[in-house]
């Protein structure tokens, strides 16, 4: 059987650890649930997951603003713009986030890279605090995760046909018109499959907010503190588990919209 | 948005908005390009605009040992699990795609999750598990988990390679008398090889990018580039790490348009042999 081999990596490797995260997170003398109640009781980790939440759904909604009007060029764009467009979104996908993250930090360090441009430009006296804020850290996490928006805009984009928009057009629909109420609606899948990946990236974005810091840790941020700083196993075990539980449901979600997306790309 | 809409109006409007995309364009790539200038400073602290240009930073990476040991590691991890990745993930495509078997999507959804779910979540499980057999630290615990987690790019450039074209010609080899072997050799293997070696050399990028599993798996003797990095920007911030970063991107690109150059070429043959074909 061709299929025995992969899944016995992923069986031992991926199921076996997960299920252990799980177990470890009940598995404590004081009760099973115990862990969870003292996440639910401990104020900081409480505003942890709420902050997480918080700088995903922001996250996701400045990703989709800024990448809708880019993959909408790219996927209109061709030869040599179409090149140079991908070029420009498959680059930074490529790019380590340990590399990009620290680029951030370059530019928004007190002394960094901003402030001094800022600086000589004589817009301020003294250099902002842009690194351990949200802002920056927002500022930051968007543009990482920025490709993984446009390349499921852009597959959706690519599926469309354009001439329903010029039907839309000879029937009297201005631009406007045309995209909210013809455009828009068909590039949908494109949009939910972008927002959930980002979403659930950004649920579990470890480096970036590690790095710069911001108002609360992020979940992953918080897990590994609880490990290393902490030796709280099981504490841990119990927040991976409810990143776990957050992300399987979200990446549900997903495969349920991807099949969409694929079931209209084979029906025209 | 097309003809019918030259008007003045809607032509500043789209004007606008190629401003606008050309501008997050910028953002994009801006912010990672910033660190090249930097990296060939001469000043000992990151300042901007650099006061002199210079290459010292670039000798004492070269000059260090810590780099030289990170650097190895990282090729006696990558290669190794991107290597496992790639046969199993032409499997578990071949499988999927191919197999008339239950629960394909459930199965597929499967193999690619270890790409979705956050790797500080895996991290957690595996530690402890590679704990009792005695696995963290060593080069096959950090190997196995990378291989894990970049088997399903090669799954996913696999799959689309296989659905390109038709099982006919598998179906053909077959009623030929070749067993399955020799067909996948001789016919499966020479369609989807391009599929294949982007696979590998995605897979090989992730493993040399990876810094969760290498943080809680790898020992200060098997730790690889990203988790040294890692450790530098806790305590340091002299241009050595811009170097580093700049040399390390400098890989990445390479190893990208070599993917690029082979998806190029796939294309350009596929398009030749239909030509030849229709002729």
């Amino acid at each position: 059987m061709l299929l025995a081999a992969p899944l016995a990596l992923l069986a031992l490797f991926f199921v076996a650890p997960l299920l252990w995260v799980l177990g470890q997170s009940f598995a404590v003398p004081a009760g099973p649930l115990d862990t969870y109640m003292r996440i639910a009781g401990d104020g900081a980790l409480r505003y942890s997951l709420i902050y997480t939440f918080q700088t995903a759904a922001i996250v996701t909604v400045a990703a989709l603003v800024l990448s809708y009007p880019v993959a909408f060029l790219i996927s209109r764009a061709q030869g040599r713009w179409l090149m140079i467009g991908m070029v420009f979104v498959l680059v930074p996908f490529w790019t380590s986030a340990v590399i990009r993250s620290y680029a951030w930090l370059v530019l928004l360090q007190r002394r960094g890279v901003v402030n001094e441009m800022l600086l000589a430009l004589g817009l301020i006296d003294r250099p902002l605090r842009l690194a351990n804020t949200d802002v920056g850290t927002h500022v930051a996490m968007v543009q990482i995760m920025l490709p993984f928006m446009i390349l499921p805009l852009l597959s959706a984009m690519r599926g469309i046909d354009l001439s329903v928009l010029r039907a839309a057009a000879i029937l009297g629909a201005n631009p406007w018109r045309q995209f909210v109420n013809v455009y828009l609606p068909l590039s949908m899948p494109g949009v939910g499959a972008g927002c959930v990946l980002v979403f659930i990236s950004t649920l579990g974005f470890y480096i970036t907010p590690a790095l710069l810091g911001g108002s609360s840790p992020m979940i992953a941020v918080a897990i590994e503190q609880q490990v290393s700083r902490l030796l709280d196993w099981p504490l841990a075990s119990a927040l991976a588990a409810v990143l776990l539980v957050l992300t399987c449901a979200l990446f549900m979600l997903y495969e349920r919209l991807n099949r969409r997306l694929a079931g209209a790309g084979e029906a025209r | 948005m097309n003809r019918t809409a030259a008007t003045p109006f809607w032509r500043i409007a789209s004007a606008g908005l190629v401003l606008f995309a050309v501008l997050v364009l910028v953002y994009l790539v801006l912010p990672t390009l910033v660190i090249v200038p930097l990296s060939f400073s001469s000043d000992t602290f990151l300042k901007f605009p650099p006061s002199g240009f210079s290459t010292r930073w670039y000798e004492s990476f070269a000059a260090s040992a810590d780099y030289h040991f990170a650097i190895l590691n990282s090729l006696k991890i990558g290669v190794p699990a991107a290597l496992v990745a790639t046969v199993f993930g032409v499997m578990a495509a071949l499988a999927v795609v191919r197999g008339a078997m239950p629960f394909r999507r459930t199965l597929a959804a499967l193999v690619i999750a270890p790409l979705i779910l956050p790797q500080i979540v895996l991290a957690i499980g595996l530690f402890p598990l590679m704990a009792k057999v005695g696995l963290v630290g060593t080069y096959p615990g950090i190997v196995l988990a990378h291989a894990v987690v970049t088997m399903p790019l090669v799954f996913i450039t696999v799959s689309a390679a296989l659905r390109n074209y038709a099982p006919t010609f598998e179906l053909a080899a077959m009623t030929l008398g070749a067993g399955p072997w020799r067909t996948f050799l001789y016919v499966t293997f020479p369609m989807i090889r391009p599929g294949v070696i982007v696979g590998f050399i995605f897979a090989l990028t992730f493993s040399f990018d990876e810094l969760i599993l290498a943080m809680f798996l790898t020992s200060p003797t098997t730790r690889t580039v990203p988790r040294l990095l890692w450790e530098q920007l806790n305590f340091q911030m002299t241009p050595v790490i811009a170097a580093a970063t700049v040399v390390m991107l400098g890989a990445t690109i390479a190893l990208l348009c070599l993917a690029a150059l082979t998806g190029a070429r796939a294309r350009r043959r596929l398009a030749g042999e239909t030509k030849g074909a229709g002729a």
